[in-house]
Order: structure tokens, then C-alpha cells, then sequence
């Protein structure tokens, strides 16, 4: 309780010392040491000890005075990351869809898209990892005001996962432990891709929402994951990342594989693919290849992406992992 | 406020009726032409003219064209039209029946019921098929049945079942529903929330053909009932107690066209969601260019609702090819505009 008061108070003592006559040459002092700590190699251990300054994917500053060790994570993705390079036990508070790994289920949930400020304030973080996708303006804007580090995510891309993941372990002086999670991911994603690329091109649809059909377009990161995959989106002439496409356009594209994402919170219904079997000139009905696939691997930009691939890669080629059992 | 029934002769309601059914049919066989494939008039001929004979053949011809042409458009231009006849014939009954130019066929909360009916069977997880027709049209209708009868059960303690109370009861419970909806979302993922919005935004995908012949016997059995007491409500337009002393059993004709527009109301909504405008709208262009006679108002804004929904969702389709935008949007930015001109240009239609 002495803490949550101490939290309390910053923010005002801080407007008092910015109303002072000597704010502009702190400021400048300020810049001068956010200028050398971008220039110092920020993983070092000397550079852990100071005041540290990151551009988040807002291009917003966040300025770290130590190594975070009451982090709060508002995605799932994120929360996977924590725990994969090592520093699970300094999470102090989650979402309630953080089930990966089973230990953070045991943390304390703070809520997903619309987080509950108190609990996360009741938790004193200092530091909060927040993806930008169901951020809320005005969650980010009452974090800033109660000056709580908040770091920003934006995955788009299998890329920026691998980036996030270095960019994590350097923010909370883990970068051994981040390099090799990264590395053995690239390891794994050139291995998908050397069993598939030469292989022809199956097309592919993936199924959102089958009344009105919704599917993922390019922008998305699944559009992206089934390109890598070995297969060819059947919405990639769509203009939007999760499009309504036309069920002309699939019937015209006749995808050769329909995929049916499942999974506690996020999935489709039980049944759902029944619906789909009067489209009797599809390729994909005539074949009999309706796959369900658990969508936590593909929905989440965590490190278990590549396991995503990999299942994705197996739907999409079954004969590129015949010498290989599942993993 | 409205033009009694003595204008009305029979050349002029069948000449009517000939002119826009010719309409409809032509803005049909247009809609079929335009799609996200184009398909040409040529093909399109030999592809119906085979399902004719043989509708098996006629899918599977000219390549994915037959499917597109006989599942997806076919269908889609047929339900486009049902519940845009629907919504259209139920907002010109609820305006004439409420006495007020704003009712539309969402407004007695029915809609809102079949809404959460459709959330609730969504956040279940229910998708499977049962007796041919998905469990989610099922949950709808069953949502908007619970909301007819809790509003006519608040009406009928009034005794004399007045519109006001109808009205109030309509808004009270369409904003509980909207409440209880938007919080079935918020507890939802993502991914199904996703899917319930866009559910809720209107959508015209057709259902399998047995399903659209039940849901056509069942709008045309409706609307013939409301047009039955056509004449009855002309006399309403007058007042109550005017139409009373007239001979028209206002008591009774008040509960037939509730129940009728409720019912038509829960099962168009549970096949399309909630598509604004076309029941509020079209009933006031048709009553500005023929007249307020209901023996002719509410057939003629039938085809002329059909006709322009199905006019909608041809852009709701095409417009962001290969995607589709949802058609409630369509009509909202087509319909509303269009009425503002009618407005300034036949303000004589409205004031009369």
C-alpha cells in the first residue's frame, strides 16, 4: 500500500519539476543522456545498470531506469515471449488468455482488450508490454499520465516477431537467452521453407468466419504464415488484412485446401466446415481436404510461430514431412 | 395526413404493379450480370438455360461460372429481394399501425431479440445444421418470438393495447437487448466478436434453396395478411376513433398487423441481420409517388424494397472486389440521401 502511494504522488512531484525555471537545461541534460544511452551498445551489462531509452513501435520513447522486473504483459504473444527467453518469474500480471506456457496461468490477470487499469496499477509494473492491435488510446494515454513504462508492440510480420523477441531480451537484459530463441526459429523456419519452396503451390483458404465468410488477406500475419508455408492465399487479390471475400471469388479461385481454425477462445464453431460441403465444385470438397488447424500457434506473434508454420506447412504439403513425424 | 382510398382504381393499381414488377425483373437479371467474375449475358443464358433441364449440369458448366452463377448469385438476388420486400412491406404496415413516419420494422424490438438470439447461439459456439437450416437463423428467430411477446405482453396490460405503450415497450427493449448484445461481444474473442459484428452489420448470404422456399411461402402468407387489412389501415390513418366509428375493429386490426410485422420482422432479420433504412425509407419514396392507399402502397413497396436491395448488395459486392463491404452501409449512404431529395423536391407528398 506504501508503494501504491508512492506511484500516486510521482506524477505530481514531476509537474512541479517541470514547472521550475531550471526544466529547460534538465531537459537538455536529459537529452544529452538519452543521446549517449542510444549510442552506448544498450545489451551490455554496463548500459542495464543506467537509465535506458527505447523507441517503441509507436515511435514512442520509453525511458527504463533499470532492468524491468515487475513487467505486465497485455497479449498472449508477448506473454510467450517472456517466458521462452527465461524471464517468466519477474511477470507479475497477465491476460486472461495467457494460457501458454501453464505457468502463466497461475499469474494474475489484468484483462484482455479492455484491461483493467486498477489491477494493473494495483500490480505496480514498471514496465508494461502492450500490443498495439486492441490497444486502447486511452488505456495508453492513462498509463503515460501515471508514468508506468509502456512499450508498444506491433507485430505484422513473421519478421518483426524475431525482432520483437531480440528488442524484448535487450529491453530486460536478456539478449543471450533472445538470441538463441531467434536462432533456433530461423533454424527451423529454413528448414520449412527448404521442404516446400520447390513444391508446387497448393491454394488455400482460410476460414474466419463462414457466415459472412471472413478470411485473412495480405497485411495479415496469417496471410503471410501460409505464403511462407509452401501454399497460395486465395485472398491475396483482397484489399484488406481480414476481408469479407465474395464467395465468388472462391468459387472462381477453387482453393485446394480449406483450413478451419480451432481453439478455446478464438475458433470457429464445432460443425462449421458441414456448412461448406454444398460447394460441391470446389477442389478442396471434391478432395476431402478440410483441416482443422489450433489457431493459438497462428494467431499469436509469439515464438511458437514457427511451430504454427511447421502445422500449416504439414496441412499444406503432407508429402514434404513424410520422413518426419509430428513434432 | 395520408390521401384517402377514392383515387385508387383498379387500372391504376394493375398498371402500377405491371411497371414495377417489369423494373424488378430487369434490375434482377442486371444484378446477375455484375459480380466479382464477370460473367456475360451469353454465358449466363446457357448456363440457366441447362439448369433448367438439369441443375447439376448448369453448376458445373463454363468452368467455376455455373457455381457462381447458380449458388452464390442466384440465391443471393433472390434473398436480396425477399427481405428487402420484407422490411419494406413491414415498415409501411408499422407506419400506418404506429401513426408514425419514423417506425421501421426494428423498432418494436424485435430485431434486437433475434440480434441477441444470434449472439447467444454465436457465443455457444452452435454452428451445426439441423433439419437443413443453420442453428443461427434458428437462435434469431427464437430471440425475436421471446421479444414479440414480451412487448405485447407489456402492451396488452394497457388493455386497449395502445400504440404508444408499443412503441415505448419497442425502444425500451431494443436498448436492454443492445446492452446485453454489447456485453456478449465484449466477454467474446476476438475472433467470434469479429464475426458477430459483422453478422450484425447485415449480410445476405443465402441460405440453401428448400430453406429460401420456406422463408418466400412464409413472407408472401405475411404479407398478404397485412395486405387483408389494407383497407382497415387507410381508415387508421384517420384515427382510431375515426376508423372506429367507421366499423373497423381497431382493437383487432392493431393486434393482427403486430404479430404479422413481428413475425416477418424475426424471420427476415434472422436470415439477413439487421439492414437499416430499407423499412423506414422505401415506404415514404413508394407513399410520395403513388399515394397513401395501402391496397396498393404495400404491394408496390414490396417489389420496389426487393428491387432496391437487391440493387445494394450488387454494390455492397462489387464495390471492394474481391472483398465485400456489409450492405447495411449500402443502403444507408444509397437510401438516405435519396430520401433527403424526395424531401426538398415533393414536400407536398409528406405534408398532405
Amino acid at each position: 500500500m506504501k508503494k501504491l502511494g508512492a506511484i500516486l504522488r510521482v506524477p505530481q512531484a514531476l509537474r512541479i519539476f517541470y514547472l521550475s525555471p531550471r526544466a529547460p537545461k534538465i531537459a537538455g541534460a536529459c537529452l544529452t543522456l538519452l543521446l549517449i544511452a542510444g549510442l552506448l551498445p544498450v545489451d551490455s551489462q554496463a548500459a542495464e545498470t543506467g537509465t535506458r531509452t527505447f523507441v517503441d513501435d509507436l515511435d514512442r520513447k520509453v525511458t527504463l531506469t533499470h532492468a524491468p522486473h515487475r513487467i505486465i504483459s497485455l497479449a498472449p504473444s508477448i506473454t510467450e515471449i517472456l517466458f521462452a527467453i527465461g524471464i517468466g518469474e519477474r511477470v507479475v500480471g497477465v491476460t486472461q488468455y495467457c494460457d501458454y506456457p501453464p505457468e502463466a496461468q497461475a499469474k494474475p490477470k489484468v484483462g484482455y482488450t479492455h484491461p483493467n487499469l486498477e489491477a494493473i496499477v494495483a500490480l505496480e509494473p514498471d514496465l508494461v508490454l502492450a500490443p498495439r492491435e486492441l490497444l486502447r488510446v486511452d488505456i495508453l494515454g492513462k498509463l503515460e499520465q501515471l508514468q508506468i513504462p509502456t512499450y508498444v508492440l506491433d507485430a505484422t510480420t513473421v519478421a518483426s516477431i524475431l525482432s520483437h523477441i531480440q528488442t524484448l531480451g535487450r529491453l530486460l537484459g536478456a539478449s543471450a537467452a533472445a538470441d538463441d530463441v531467434v536462432h533456433r526459429m530461423q533454424r527451423r523456419i529454413e528448414e520449412i521453407k527448404a521442404r516446400t519452396s520447390r513444391l508446387p503451390r497448393p491454394r488455400v483458404l482460410y476460414v474466419l468466419n463462414s457466415a459472412p465468410l471472413i478470411t485473412v488477406g495480405p497485411g495479415s500475419f496469417i496471410h503471410e504464415a501460409i505464403e511462407m508455408a509452401g501454399g497460395s492465399n486465395v485472398a491475396a487479390r483482397a484489399r484488406v488484412a481480414y476481408p469479407r471475400l465474395s464467395m465468388e471469388e472462391v468459387l472462381s479461385e477453387d482453393p485446394e485446401l480449406i483450413l478451419f481454425p480451432t481453439g478455446r477462445a478464438e475458433g470457429i464453431a464445432e460443425g462449421e466446415e458441414e456448412l461448406w460441403q454444398r460447394w460441391t465444385t470446389l477442389s478442396a470438397i471434391k478432395l476431402k481436404r478440410l483441416r482443422r488447424v489450433p489457431n493459438d500457434l497462428l494467431n499469436r506473434p509469439g515464438p511458437r510461430i514457427v511451430q504454427g508454420l511447421e502445422m500449416l506447412a504439414r496441412a499444406i504439403h503432407p508429402e514434404a514431412f513424410e520422413d518426419r513425424s509430428a513434432p | 395526413m395520408k390521401t384517402g382510398s377514392s383515387h385508387l382504381t383498379l387500372d391504376r393499381w394493375i398498371t402500377t404493379m405491371v411497371v414495377l414488377a417489369s423494373v424488378s425483373v430487369l434490375v434482377m437479371i442486371g444484378c446477375l450480370r455484375f459480380g466479382v467474375q464477370s460473367i456475360g449475358f451469353s454465358d449466363a443464358g446457357r448456363i440457366l438455360f441447362r439448369a433448367i433441364s438439369d441443375w447439376q449440369a448448369g453448376v458445373h458448366a463454363q468452368g467455376p461460372a455455373g457455381a457462381i452463377l447458380l449458388q452464390v448469385r442466384l440465391p443471393r438476388v433472390v434473398l436480396g429481394f425477399l427481405v428487402g420486400g420484407g422490411l419494406a412491406v413491414v415498415g409501411v404496415a408499422l407506419q400506418a399501425l404506429l401513426r408514425n413516419p419514423l417506425a421501421d420494422p426494428y423498432i418494436l424490438g424485435i430485431s434486437s431479440g433475434a440480434a441477441l438470439g444470434a449472439a447467444v447461439a454465436i457465443l455457444l459456439g452452435i454452428g451445426t445444421t439441423v433439419l437443413a437450416i443453420s442453428a443461427l437463423p434458428l437462435f434469431a428467430f427464437v430471440g425475436g418470438l421471446i421479444s414479440l411477446l414480451v412487448v405485447y405482453r407489456i402492451a396488452a396490460t394497457h388493455g386497449r393495447f395502445p400504440v404508444y405503450i408499443l412503441l415505448l415497450a419497442g425502444v425500451i427493449l431494443n436498448s436492454i437487448f443492445s446492452a446485453l448484445i454489447m456485453f456478449i461481444i465484449s466477454i467474446m474473442g476476438p475472433n467470434r466478436s469479429f464475426g458477430t459484428m459483422a453478422w450484425l452489420m447485415g449480410t445476405l448470404t443465402a441460405p440453401t434453396f428448400p430453406a429460401m422456399a420456406a422463408l418466400a411461402v412464409y413472407l408472401i402468407t405475411g404479407g398478404l395478411v397485412l395486405l387483408w387489412q389494407a383497407k382497415s389501415l387507410n381508415l387508421m390513418a384517420l384515427g382510431e376513433e375515426a376508423a372506429s366509428s367507421m366499423g373497423v375493429e381497431v382493437h383487432k386490426v392493431k393486434k393482427i398487423v403486430f404479430f404479422t410485422s413481428a413475425l416477418l420482422t424475426g424471420a427476415v432479420v434472422s436470415v439477413s441481420g439487421m439492414i437499416g433504412f430499407v423499412g423506414m425509407i422505401i415506404p415514404h419514396a413508394v407513399r410520395m409517388v403513388i399515394g397513401a392507399d395501402h391496397r396498393l402502397l404495400l404491394p408496390a413497396s414490396a417489389l420496389v424494397g426487393g428491387t432496391f436491395l437487391i440493387a445494394a448488395d450488387t454494390v455492397a459486392r462489387t464495390v471492394l472486389a474481391p472483398g465485400e463491404i456489409p450492405v447495411g452501409v449500402v443502403t444507408a449512404l444509397a437510401g438516405g440521401p435519396f430520401f433527403i431529395f424526395l424531401l426538398m423536391n415533393r414536400k407536398s407528398g409528406l405534408a398532405e
